[in-house]
């Protein structure tokens, strides 16, 4: 039984990578380390914090997300295929009157594309933002077991450029960090 | 006690051409009515319905917008609220243009006329509701609730500018669910009172939410103008930034599709249904000339406005935001000269100079009673518990 679990979680989990992690005890200094980091030129650079932070995003130098142009291309995408689909039900397919307008009936079709534009761009961003954000992980390795309490941490997992573990040790501990741990995330 | 602001917002200084401005608008207003009046009465009244319903609904937005923030005790618009109350300030003198179109009534309200009435089987059906005496007495009763509502409210949080008494902010929100019960009911009548009754056969059980949902886009529109005047002139640095205007936009952008989706649940039903008595008033707007207002009404009251405030940065680059601003007060505009005309000069699109100096000076008016509110009092809320979380505002997405 433990085999075929181990075998889901690996599953589910994908890869894990090798990190460098410095842990700070400040939401400022982590702020400012991460900027400082970020400036140097520290690619694939990422934080953990117990609760959100205004300024990490920018202090990490997140692009914005794929997501909304996911949306709004599926989103076209269902509107053209609302207006397929029922023009093409309605007028081609199986012609029928109903309630003596005409078969081409725009107001009448205008939920259902509506509805179409909805499904798809809904469906497409859950499922963008599922990619994006590596679901399911539901039982990823721990850094630290503070980071959700009063801990905050910056990494760098072994695919980045600027991966090397001494030099990293070394930056993060002048950057003010209290301990740095080579772990897995 | 609420701590004290560390940055203070300037005071406001009415320049010069802003004053010259409302007063030209005004006075060429009063003049244009006063002339149109003598030469074709019907015109005149009609462009004030027009200018007054206008803004009245800019001004009932005003008081709407502002319970609504202090019903959801939200943190974020503390710094824009005088914006939104300073709209408010336009209601008494909105009562007072209110009674000026009760005067006129009978050239705008068929149902107004007995003789009209006594062969009318359906109008006089529906006297009991649609007659003089109710008509003034349900007028009475909105003007006052909004004014007696709207004065409490921002008197409230002007004394607290002085006190920074904190249960002045918990006292709004009973009073803010009152206002926004009293909203729904009395928007929605008089909205029906003073438009959807110029065809009195005609109905549409949406109609108020058709109105709120105009009202919403274009006070929402007049909002962020403002925001950004006041942050181009200086007055209010580091205390309204570019992110409340952020969220205005996205108020004005949800509302943009809010209001094509009202106006088509309006549209479909009827079309479906396709009733004798309710289709009449779509059949005159889809064909000539109406048809290309209406034309108009969905490409740049909904399909421009929507594209144009999509992107994130569209709602946070001032010069292309302020363009779209425009653009929707303009198709508001259109929308209540599109409800109001037909119903008059079903083959003939009646639009001249009249209708725009006539506009132009309800316009003057309500820019004179929201500037000189803003200039009296101090433009951002100065003792409110929750300025904190304002003067911090950041919108990420």
């Amino acid at each position: 039984m433990d085999s075929i679990f181990d075998f889901i979680k690996g599953f589910i989990n994908g890869k894990t990578r090798k990190v460098v992690a410095g842990i700070w005890l400040d939401e400022k200094a982590l702020v400012g380390a991460a900027r400082t980091a970020k400036n140097m030129g520290i690619d694939k650079l990422e934080a953990i914090s117990p609760y959100p932070m205004h300024e990490i995003d920018d202090a990490l130098g997140i692009p914005r997300s794929i997501i909304p142009y996911v949306t709004i291309v599926t989103g076209l995408i269902g509107c053209a295929f609302g207006i397929w689909l029922t023009v093409w039900t309605s007028a081609y397919d199986w012609p029928l009157v109903i309630g003596g307008k005409p078969l081409n009936s725009l107001a009448a079709f205008v939920p259902i594309i509506f509805e179409c534009t909805i499904l798809f761009a809904a469906l497409s961003s859950v499922a963008a933002m599922i990619y994006k954000c590596g679901l399911p992980k539901v039982d990823p390795p721990i850094i630290d077991p503070d980071l959700t309490c009063h801990k905050f941490a910056l990494f760098v997992p072994e695919d980045s450029k600027s991966y090397d573990e001494a030099k990293l040790e070394l930056l993060f501990k002048d950057l003010g960090a209290v301990e740095v741990k080579k772990a897995e995330f | 006690m609420a701590e004290e602001k560390l940055a203070k917002p300037g005071k406001l200084v009415i320049s010069k051409n802003l004053k010259i401005t409302y007063s030209v608008c005004m006075f060429l207003g009063v003049l244009t009515f006063g002339l149109t009046l003598a030469k074709d009465p019907e015109r005149a009244w009609h462009a004030y319905l027009n200018g007054f319903f206008y803004f009245v609904t800019l001004a009932v937005g005003g008081m709407f917008f502002t319970s609504l923030q202090h019903i959801t005790k939200a943190g974020w618009s503390v710094n824009v609220r005088r914006i939104t109350e300073s709209f408010t300030a336009f209601l008494p003198m909105a009562a007072f243009l209110g009674v000026i179109l009760l005067i006129g009534a009978p050239h705008l309200y068929e149902w107004l006329h007995p003789d009209i009435v006594a062969k009318d089987v359906l109008l006089s059906h529906k006297q009991s509701y649609l007659n003089q005496g109710f008509f003034w007495f349900r007028m009475f009763v909105f003007f006052t609730g909004w004014i007696v509502f709207s004065k409490i409210m921002v008197g409230r949080s002007l004394k607290q500018d002085e006190t920074g008494d904190v249960s002045l902010t918990t006292k709004n929100v009973g009073l803010s669910i009152g206002c926004l019960m009293f909203f729904v009911f009395s928007f929605s009548l008089f909205s029906v009172d003073t438009i959807m009754s110029l065809q009195a056969h005609w109905f549409s059980t949406i109609f108020g939410v058709y109105a709120f949902s105009g009202m919403f886009q274009a006070s929402m529109a007049v909002a962020v103008l403002l925001t950004l005047y006041l942050i181009e002139k200086g007055y209010v640095k580091g205390l309204m930034t570019i992110d409340h205007v952020h969220d205005f936009a996205k108020f004005m952008f949800a509302f943009t599709i809010f209001w094509a989706y009202i106006a088509f649940s309006q549209y479909l039903l009827i079309w479906y249904a396709n009733l004798p008595e309710e289709s009449f008033y779509y059949i005159m707007r889809t064909t000539e000339p109406w048809l290309y207002v209406s034309l108009f009404l969905i490409i740049f009251k909904f399909i421009v406005p929507f594209f144009a405030l999509l992107p994130r940065w569209a709602k946070r680059t001032p010069g292309h935001l302020k363009v779209v601003c425009y653009l929707i007060l303009v198709a508001q505009f259109v929308d209540i000269f599109w409800m109001i005309y037909p119903a008059f000069n079903e083959s003939k699109i009646i639009f001249g100079l009249p209708e725009i100096l006539i506009f132009a000076g309800f316009m003057g008016a309500f820019l004179y009673t929201t500037f000189r509110f803003l200039s009296k009092n101090s433009l951002v809320p100065l003792k409110d518990p929750r300025s904190e979380e304002s003067d911090h505002h950041h919108v990420v997405y």
